[in-house]
C-alpha cells in the first residue's frame, strides 16, 4: 500500500519536471505573491514596533501601574500611595526576568494650564525624573532647542514646540503651571524653560509640558506618592507575562484590583492597539486578495496540466487506479508545486526584510517626515520585522491557497472516465 | 457461424443482451446493439468491422471503462455491471490488460515502471517484479531498453512495453485497440508473433479490435460487428483470412 501510494507521489512529482516551464511560470507566481506577503508583513511588523517603542517610551511603558480608576478620572484623588509604590517597586523586582528591565520610573501626570505672559492653554503636565528616564526617554530625543531634564533640576521645564509657540516662549521664559493639588485646590508653580521639544505629534506638541517629579510632587503636595509607574521592557514579547506576573505578586500583597491596576501597554493604550490591529487586518486582506489572484493563477495551471493529460488520466484508471488515487495525485503535484514556491516565497521575503532591506527601508519619499498615529510617532527609515506570529500565518496561507487551488482540479480529474483512454487523436 | 457448445474452456467473457446507447429520444445512437457472446478463457479473437461498428464499445464495455445501458457484462465470471467503481477498477488491475492504438505508455516513467505499472499497484515486491519484467523484456526484444522513457522508445518497441504491462499480471483477459495501427509491417508482425507466444505459453486471452489483416489472420475466431451488433461470429484457422471479413457491409 505505501508502494501505490510512493509511486503515485513520483509520477506526480515528474510530472511537474515535465512541465517545467508551467510548473516554473506557476511557482514564479507564488514566490512573489508569498514573498511580497512576507515583506510587506515584515515592513508593518517594523512599523508597529517602532510605533509600540516610541509610545511606551512616552510615558506609558509596556506595562503601566496605576490606580484603577486614574485612567477613566486622570483625578489625583485616584493616585498611587507612597506605601503601595514600595510594594509595586518590589513586585516588579522580583517579577521580570534578569536582563529584561530597561527602565522603571514613576510619574505624577495631571491635567491643567499652562500660562505665560501673553496667554494660557490646556496642557497635560508630567513630573518625570530624569535620572530614570535618562536614555529610554522619547522625549529626551525629540529636543530641538536647549535641553531635556537633568537630575538636580528644580525649577527647569520642557515644553512642546505647539505650546511654545502659543505661549510666545523662548529657552529660559518662565511660564507658570496650574492644576488641582492632592488636597483639591488650585496651586501654581512658576518655572523657567528650559527646553522645547517637537515629536511629530501634533496633539503631543501643544499641549505637554515636563518638569522634575520633586517638583511636581511638592507643587501639588503628594508627598511620596505618584499617579503612575511605567516599565520599559527590553522587548515587547514579554509584556503579557511580565504584567501578568507583577499583577500575580500585587494580588498576592492584596493591593491589586482596589488600588492598583497593572495593565500591558495594548490596555493602557486601547487605541494605539485597535489601529494596529486594524493596520494589520487591512494588510492581510489586502495582500489576500493578491494571493487569491496568486491561487487562480495555481488552479488554472493545474487545471490545465488536468486537461492537457486527460487521455492519461484514463490510461491510469484504465490500468486500476482508482478515483481517489487519481485525485490524491494531483493534489499531490498542486500541493507540492504551491508549498515549495511558497517556502521559497517566504525565504525570499526573508532575504528581503533581513538581507537587502535589513538596514531598514527609507520611506519620507513618501510621507515627508514622521509618521504620526494613533498618538504615536515612527521614524520614516522602518526597519522590517519578522514576526513569528507572521511567519506561522503565511506558512498557513501557503498551505490553504495549495490544497484550495489543488482541489478542484483534483476533483475533476476524478471524473475522468476510463474510456478516455481509447480515444485517440484521430 | 461458430458453435460455442464446442468452445472447450469456461468463459473469459460472457455478455448478454449488451446495449450501449448515447443519447436519448431522436437523437439516440445504438453504439452496441443487443450483444450477446461469451469468449471462453484462452481465445485468441477478432473484433472486425467498419468504422463506427461498435468495436471499441465493446471493449469498453468489457473492461469496465464504461456502464452498459442494458445488459450484462461478466469478466471471469463476475457481473462487472454490479460492480462500484473501486471493484471495478480492483477488476481492471487484476484480471484484465489493456493495449492502446496509441500504445498510452506514462511519459514519465521508464520502460520498465510502465511495465510494472500493475505489479506496483498490485504490492508485488520490487524483486520479484523486476525478475519478471527482465524475463519478459528479454523474450520480447527490449533488453536493454529498461530505463529508457517512452519518447526515446520506437512506435513498436513502445507497443511492446504496452503489451509487457498489460500481460505481466497474469490477467485472465488482454484487450487490445487496434495495436497495430501505428506500426509498420515488421514490427506489427513482431508485436503479433510476441501476443500469440503469450496467448499459447501463459493461456491469456487476447480480444482484438482491428481493421488489420494482419490481425485478423492470426486470430483464431473472428466477430464482425456491424452497427453494433454481431453480423457475423466464425472459429477460424490461424493463418486464413475468411472472405467475408473483407466484404463490404451487408454483402455477407
Amino acid at each position: 500500500m505505501m508502494e501505490r501510494w510512493l509511486l503515485i507521489g513520483r509520477i506526480a512529482l515528474r510530472n511537474l519536471r515535465r512541465q517545467l516551464r508551467r510548473s516554473l511560470l506557476t511557482a514564479s507566481a507564488m514566490v512573489l505573491g508569498v514573498g511580497l506577503l512576507m515583506f510587506v508583513r515584515a515592513l508593518e511588523g517594523g512599523a508597529h514596533l517602532m510605533y509600540v517603542d516610541t509610545a511606551t517610551r512616552m510615558g506609558t511603558g509596556h506595562v503601566s501601574m496605576e490606580h484603577p480608576d486614574y485612567m477613566g478620572s486622570q483625578d489625583l484623588a485616584d493616585r498611587i500611595a507612597a506605601r503601595d509604590l514600595a510594594l509595586l517597586l518590589e513586585a516588579v523586582a522580583t517579577s521580570v526576568p534578569p536582563g529584561e528591565l530597561v527602565a522603571l520610573f514613576p510619574q505624577v501626570n495631571v491635567g491643567g494650564l499652562a500660562q505665560s505672559a501673553t496667554s494660557s492653554v490646556p496642557v497635560r503636565i508630567s513630573g518625570v525624573d530624569p535620572a530614570l528616564e535618562s536614555g529610554v526617554s522619547f522625549f529626551a530625543q525629540q529636543v530641538v532647542e536647549g535641553r531635556y531634564l537633568e537630575p538636580g533640576d528644580r525649577l527647569e521645564a520642557v515644553v512642546g514646540i505647539g505650546v511654545a509657540e502659543r505661549l510666545r516662549l523662548e529657552l529660559g521664559s518662565r511660564l507658570v503651571l496650574m492644576a488641582a493639588g492632592a488636597q483639591g485646590d488650585l496651586e501654581s508653580q512658576l518655572v523657567l524653560v528650559t527646553g522645547i521639544f517637537r515629536t511629530g505629534i501634533p496633539e503631543v506638541d501643544r499641549g505637554v509640558v515636563h518638569l522634575p517629579l520633586p517638583t511636581a510632587r511638592e507643587w501639588l503636595e503628594l508627598g511620596g506618592d505618584v499617579t503612575s509607574v511605567s516599565v520599559i521592557l527590553a522587548s515587547d514579547q514579554r509584556t503579557g507575562s511580565v504584567a501578568e506576573a507583577v499583577r500575580g505578586r500585587l494580588t498576592e500583597e492584596g493591593v491589586a484590583g482596589d488600588r492598583l491596576a497593572v495593565r500591558p501597554w495594548w490596555e493602557a493604550m486601547p487605541d494605539l492597539y485597535a489601529g494596529l490591529r486594524a493596520d494589520a487586518v487591512q494588510t492581510y486582506i489586502m495582500l489576500l486578495v493578491l494571493l487569491a489572484i496568486v491561487a487562480l493563477a495555481v488552479v488554472n495551471s493545474i487545471l490545465m496540466a488536468v486537461l492537457n493529460r486527460t487521455r492519461e488520466f484514463g490510461v491510469l484508471r484504465a490500468l486500476g487506479l482508482n478515483r481517489r488515487a487519481v485525485g490524491a495525485m494531483v493534489l499531490v503535484e498542486g500541493v507540492f508545486l504551491t508549498l515549495a514556491s511558497g517556502l521559497v516565497g517566504m525565504l525570499l521575503g526573508l532575504a528581503l526584510s533581513m538581507g537587502v532591506f535589513g538596514d531598514g527601508v527609507d520611506i519620507s519619499f513618501i510621507f515627508g517626515g514622521e509618521l504620526a498615529f494613533a498618538g504615536s510617532v515612527m521614524e520614516p527609515v522602518i526597519q522590517p520585522a519578522v514576526l513569528a506570529g507572521d511567519v506561522v500565518a503565511i506558512l498557513t496561507i501557503v498551505i490553504a491557497i495549495g490544497i484550495l487551488a489543488t482541489l478542484y482540479p483534483a476533483w475533476h480529474a476524478t471524473r475522468i472516465e476510463p474510456a478516455e483512454a481509447m480515444k485517440t487523436d484521430e | 457461424m461458430s458453435d460455442e457448445t464446442q468452445r472447450p474452456h469456461a468463459p473469459a467473457v460472457e455478455t448478454r443482451a449488451l446495449w450501449k446507447t448515447f443519447g436519448q429520444g431522436e437523437t439516440a445512437v445504438h453504439a452496441v446493439h443487443d450483444v450477446s457472446l461469451t469468449i471462453g478463457q484462452g481465445e485468441f479473437v477478432a473484433l472486425c468491422g467498419p468504422s463506427g461498428s461498435g468495436k471499441t464499445t465493446l471493449v469498453n464495455l468489457i473492461g469496465g471503462l464504461t456502464d452498459p445501458t442494458r445488459g450484462e457484462v461478466r469478466v471471469d465470471g463476475r457481473d462487472v455491471g454490479a460492480m462500484s467503481e473501486p471493484e471495478r477498477a480492483q477488476l481492471r488491475l487484476e484480471r484484465i490488460g489493456f493495449v492502446f492504438q496509441a500504445y498510452n505508455l506514462l511519459p514519465v516513467l521508464t520502460a520498465m515502471e510502465n511495465a510494472e505499472f500493475p505489479l506496483m499497484l498490485r504490492g508485488v515486491p520490487k524483486d520479484e517484479r523486476r525478475k519478471a519484467v527482465s524475463a519478459l523484456f528479454r523474450e520480447i526484444g527490449l533488453e536493454g531498453l529498461e530505463d529508457r522513457r517512452p519518447g526515446a522508445l520506437s512506435g513498436g518497441q513502445q507497443q511492446r512495453v504496452a503489451v509487457a504491462r498489460a500481460v505481466l499480471g497474469a490477467p485472465a483477459l488482454v484487450l487490445a485497440d487496434e495495436p497495430t495501427a501505428n506500426l509498420d509491417t515488421q514490427a506489427s508482425d513482431a508485436l503479433l508473433g510476441i501476443m500469440e507466444l503469450l496467448n499459447q505459453e501463459r493461456r491469456v486471452t487476447f480480444i482484438f479490435c482491428t481493421h488489420d489483416p494482419r490481425v485478423m489472420r492470426r486470430a483464431r475466431r473472428i466477430i464482425r460487428l456491424v452497427d453494433g451488433h454481431v453480423e457475423r461470429d466464425a472459429e477460424k484457422e490461424s493463418g486464413s483470412l475468411p472472405d467475408w471479413v473483407l466484404e463490404p457491409v451487408g454483402a455477407g
